[in-house]
């Protein structure tokens, strides 16, 4: 991490603004395509264990640690996932699947184990929280680049890595009315976000706080979003990821939403 | 001392008035600072127990301030244009900054949890606007049947939806609600009338009333006054000492108050319609004497000076007793309450002030030609009241005895009424009846579940015990409880939640719309609460740690009884059915905390007139060196007092705060005819030595002075009647009623007692 930061400020000390660009003009909507990819379709299989920290303003905190397991169908494409809840203590063994389509609702299911129920959900994904937390669905799990109109509105060096600054509009109905995002130039990996509200005002401020490079490939390890607006804040850390494990199809069945894959789930 | 500064005053008119007016300057100078406060919670301490648990309760639910909208369709509003109007003014109302989007609650912004064809479906009850007749049953079969929503955001005859809308600062509630009915304004038509409710709303409209109230009522009164006056003295310039005292005592102490940071709260609001006529009671007594001399002497400076000398004594203790009767309302654990009561106290003494420099100087300017042709003129003219009066003082002295009776059956009729007083108040029922704000909560109330909120608290020893499952049942019990009585029309809690979703998750099977009862149940329905919304979704019903849970109770009157009942309901269900170990329950919510100031009230006023009899008791004994003489002075305005209060219960009109307040400071009003009479008429009866002597001087010059007094304050109060807030018209109709009594009682009791024991009295001091 230390060393690529080195690195791009070496680069871009030696050449000057302009190289650092120098990849070809790309527009508004191939970054955030590029973007969807190197951050949501990461590797063709994908296993990680999450501790998610909600935090409020007063500083109290709710715990949530899960093990996530992701395969994709196609770059871009379908995805399955799959989430066993470890703590809190209360909620052990609950499992959570989704299928996700890029063109239509999520299938979702549940297995509650206090009555060993496996329930089918529908919810919509561009509001409801994930797990509780700040996090909605679609941004654990992606939005399609044609829902919004976006517009490059800058080159900016944050946080000493080069970004495009791109707006994006919503085409129809959504929470937010205005997203900003701040997308590495080096790997696409979005490293800031700003969601603006029906006042127009920022209400949700999404970071990419630690960001390695694991099995080659570049990983947001620990991001936060945080309700300006409320103060309420959901830091979720990302450990023993791993890549390109081959999880077969038949992981993402009601068979293991009863009963966790060992395999996978420790 | 005083007679040294009466001299010197008399010498220097123009001085003395130059002097004073300079300072009021300043005194004027502070108002621009004005800062106006309508939060009823303000009517505790800062530090007050339940106002602190309240606070608490605040943050550690995030309940925020709220404003009410309701949307009335006679025709009912499940029609797909109405509901595009409303969807339509949700969105509006939305964009509009400082509304607290995601707690908006309403048809199109809240979630509804269902079941269908097995599958548990978490979607806004109106994310689309539904166009055909099937897409309009959903709907309706949607709200209807999730009672979380029943009867909160729409009624049960379906005519009637609401959309509550939390705001992020208070200080923004005026802004919004404007920005809220234009919205309204535009975007329904007619036959759709809209109501705004809700505290902030009420708040800022009685602030924007109490401006009226001292911009226009008080002039009015002031005005009023003036022709009382003039009515009075009949000649113009006798109304401008009392006048300029009167205006004078007002600005120092509403600039006093206001420079020295203090809020104008609904009874601050009030001291200028306070002041006016008590201030000016001591100058119709200065100028009733001084035209009397005046006629003699032809000297102004010396009538001026003889008519003070016999008044010193009689001036001091009237304005002292006033003041400690005002003063006393400093014992009350109402902090609005104490301001008023110091600050009038204040303005009390300073109208002394005024009566001893401001208002001889300016007599000592008025015109000596003018002033002695009119008094002449005056004079010829015998005028009917003086026979009326003369009439009036023998039927009080020669029908002694059977005044006394009937004093004494006055007496225990008015203690029967007192016994009938009911203790109540609900700060909503400020506002006159045809009061928009009334109106709205009136049409609210019938419709939805009930504008008045309060809290039931319930706290658990350590995390996540309100998710036992005997915790969670026992909530749904206490709910079941409230929601039997008549008053409560909704409640709501994090067990109605848990209910829900076991309803739901059993495919809407009525065995399971209960609280389930296993530990891990409850906790995993939570959490699959919380998958389904916001992350604050739950922060109105459940605490971060789960240790405590919050009651919602919409009830449909603020009356203090009705909380009361509530309460007692609620006690006697807690007892009969102890809470599991561990649990504590308390209340809160604003119709609680407006519950517990009037009780304080009621006891901090009971404290404040015992304290001010007594302070004023003992100023009397010295006052006239007499222990049966300070008895007498009291007993006038003790039946005044007792038969005000017994036609309160009598009449049925509830004890409520402006009465309360009415109680300690009627006290310190109504000795001051009494001194006056008494003072009088001990001077009269040295003098003259013989009773009927005395008597008939009394009914005199004197008379005409004291019922000047009773005719300026008892009607002076009178324009208070107008006003659009009820403690106001209260105020004013009690003061009234309390002032014609106390003349009366004077008039007719004192002269009744002189004669029968005035010799004693009198007799053994010489």
């Amino acid at each position: 991490m230390k060393i690529i930061k080195i690195f791009i400020v070496a680069l871009f000390l030696i050449f000057g603004p302009k190289f650092v660009f120098a990849q070809g003009e790309l527009s508004a909507n191939d970054i955030i395509a590029k973007s969807r990819l190197s951050f949501y379709y990461a590797g063709d299989d994908m296993r990680a264990k999450v501790l998610m920290e909600l935090i409020n303003k007063n500083g109290q905190k709710r715990v949530r640690e899960l093990t996530m397991l992701r395969k994709d169908y196609a770059q871009g494409g379908n995805q399955k996932y799959f989430m066993y809840f470890h703590r809190p203590a209360d909620v052990k063994d609950t499992a959570f699947m989704v299928y996700k389509y890029p063109d239509k609702d999520d299938d979702r299911w549940l297995f509650i184990p206090a009555i060993s129920l496996v329930k089918r959900i529908a919810a919509n994904d561009k509001y409801s929280s994930f797990v509780g937390s700040d996090f909605t669905y679609e941004d654990v799990s992606g939005r399609k680049p044609e829902e919004d109109t976006h517009t490059l509105l800058r080159k900016e060096i944050l946080n000493g890595t080069d970004c495009y600054v791109i707006e994006s509009i919503p085409k129809g109905a959504s929470e937010y009315t205005k997203r900003i995002s701040w997308i590495a130039a080096m790997d696409f990996l979005p490293l800031k976000e700003e969601f603006y509200d029906k006042q127009n005002e920022l209400y949700r401020q999404f970071e990419a706080q630690e960001i390695e490079s694991l099995n080659g490939i570049p990983t947001i390890t620990k991001r936060v979003m945080k309700n300006t607006k409320t103060g309420h804040r959901s830091e979720a850390t990302f450990q023993e990821v791993e890549y390109n494990l081959g999880i077969g199809d038949d992981t993402f069945s009601e068979r293991y939403l009863r009963k966790a894959p060992v395999q996978w789930i420790k | 001392m005083l007679r040294k500064l009466t001299e010197t005053v008399v010498r220097f008119p123009k001085t003395t008035i130059a002097v004073f007016l300079a300072a009021t300057v300043f005194f004027a100078v502070q108002f621009p600072k004005i800062k106006i406060d309508t939060d009823p919670e303000n009517m505790l301490e800062q530090k007050q127990p339940d106002r602190v648990f309240y606070d608490k309760v605040k943050k550690e639910f995030g309940i925020h301030d709220l404003l009410v909208v309701g949307i009335v369709d006679e025709r009912g509003i499940f029609d797909p244009e109405t509901l595009r109007r409303i969807a339509k003014v949700t969105d509006s109302i939305l964009q509009i900054k400082g509304v607290i989007i995601e707690d908006v609650v309403s048809l199109r912004t809240s979630d509804n949890v269902t079941s269908q064809d097995g599958t548990l479906v978490v979607r806004r009850f109106m994310e689309e606007i539904p166009e055909s007749p099937g897409a309009i049953e959903f709907l309706k079969k949607a709200v209807y049947g999730n009672p979380f929503f029943v009867d909160k955001i729409i009624s049960r005859d379906g005519k009637a939806t609401s959309i509550y809308i939390p705001i992020e600062q208070k200080d923004q509630s005026y802004r919004i609600s404007k920005e809220i009915e234009a919205i309204l304004k535009k975007e329904l038509i007619p036959q759709q009338k809209y109501y705004l409710a809700g505290l902030p709303v009420a708040e800022d409209t009685f602030g924007h009333e109490m401006f009226v109230q001292m911009g226009v009522t008080a002039p009015m009164a002031g005005f009023f006054i003036m022709i009382l006056l003039f009515l009075i003295f009949r000649m113009g310039v006798a109304v401008v000492p009392p006048m300029l005292d009167a205006m004078l005592s007002v600005i120092w102490t509403m600039g006093l108050l206001i420079g020295t940071g203090h809020t104008v709260h609904i009874m601050s609001s009030m001291i200028p319609i306070f002041l006016m006529p008590i201030a000016l009671l001591d100058d119709i007594h200065i100028l009733s004497g001084f035209f009397d001399r005046y006629l003699i002497t032809k000297d102004k400076r010396k009538a001026i000076i003889d008519t003070m000398k016999d008044l010193y004594r009689p001036m001091f203790f009237t304005s002292i007793t006033s003041a400690v009767g005002f003063g006393s309302l400093a014992l009350a654990d109402i902090p609005p309450v104490r301001v008023f009561g110091l600050f009038v106290a204040f303005g009390i003494m300073a109208a002394w002030l005024f009566t001893h420099t401001m208002v001889p100087a300016i007599i000592m300017l008025m015109n000596e030609e003018k002033l002695s042709a009119f008094l002449e003129k005056r004079q010829k003219r015998i005028s009917s009241r003086d026979k009326i009066l003369k009439a009036f003082g023998r039927f009080s002295f020669y029908r002694s005895k059977a005044i006394l009776w009937t004093s004494l059956a006055v007496l225990v009729i008015g203690i029967v009424g007192i016994y009938r007083i009911r203790v109540n108040d609900n700060p909503v029922k400020w506002f006159k009846p045809d009061h928009k704000i009334r109106i709205a909560d009136n049409v609210m109330n019938r419709f939805f579940g009930g504008t008045y909120m309060a809290y039931l608290v319930v706290e658990g020893d350590k995390e996540d015990t309100i998710k036992r499952p005997e915790v969670m049942s026992y909530l749904d019990g206490l709910q079941s409880r409230l929601e039997s009585l008549e008053i409560v029309g909704k409640t709501s809690s994090v067990a109605d939640i848990v209910k829900r979703i076991n309803y739901v998750l059993h495919n809407e099977d009525k065995v399971f719309d209960t609280v389930p009862q296993g530990r891990e149940e409850i906790g995993q329905y939570l959490f699959l609460f919380s998958m389904t919304g916001d992350p604050n979704d739950l922060d109105n019903f459940l605490d971060y740690g789960s240790q405590k849970a919050n009651i919602w109770i919409q009830m449909k009157g603020g009356d203090n009884i009705q909380m009361r009942r509530v309460e007692d309901s609620t006690d006697d269900f807690i007892n009969k059915n102890p809470p599991p170990p561990g649990i504590v329950i308390r209340w809160s919510g604003l119709t609680y905390i407006n519950k517990v100031w009037q009780s304080l009230m009621v006891w901090g006023m009971l404290k404040a007139v015992l304290g001010s009899f007594l302070i004023v008791f003992f100023l009397m004994v010295w006052e006239f060196r007499s222990l049966r003489l300070g008895i007498i002075s009291m007993l006038p305005l003790s039946i005044a007092i007792i038969s005000s209060y017994g036609l309160v219960g009598l009449t049925g009109k509830e004890y409520d705060m402006p009465i309360a307040v009415c109680s300690a400071l009627s006290l310190g009003m109504a000795i001051d005819f009494a001194i006056h009479y008494l003072q009088r008429f001990k001077a009269a009866y040295r003098e003259l030595k013989s009773l009927e002597a005395a008597h008939s001087f009394m009914a005199g010059e004197p008379y005409r002075a004291i019922l000047g007094n009773a005719i300026v304050i008892s009607l002076g109060f009178l324009p208070l009647i107008t006003s659009t807030l009820t403690p106001y018209v209260t105020v004013g109709t009690f003061f009234a009623i309390l002032m014609v009594f106390s003349t009366l009682a004077t008039l007719i009791l004192l002269p009744a007692m002189m004669r029968l024991w005035g010799e004693s009295l009198f007799k053994r001091e010489d």
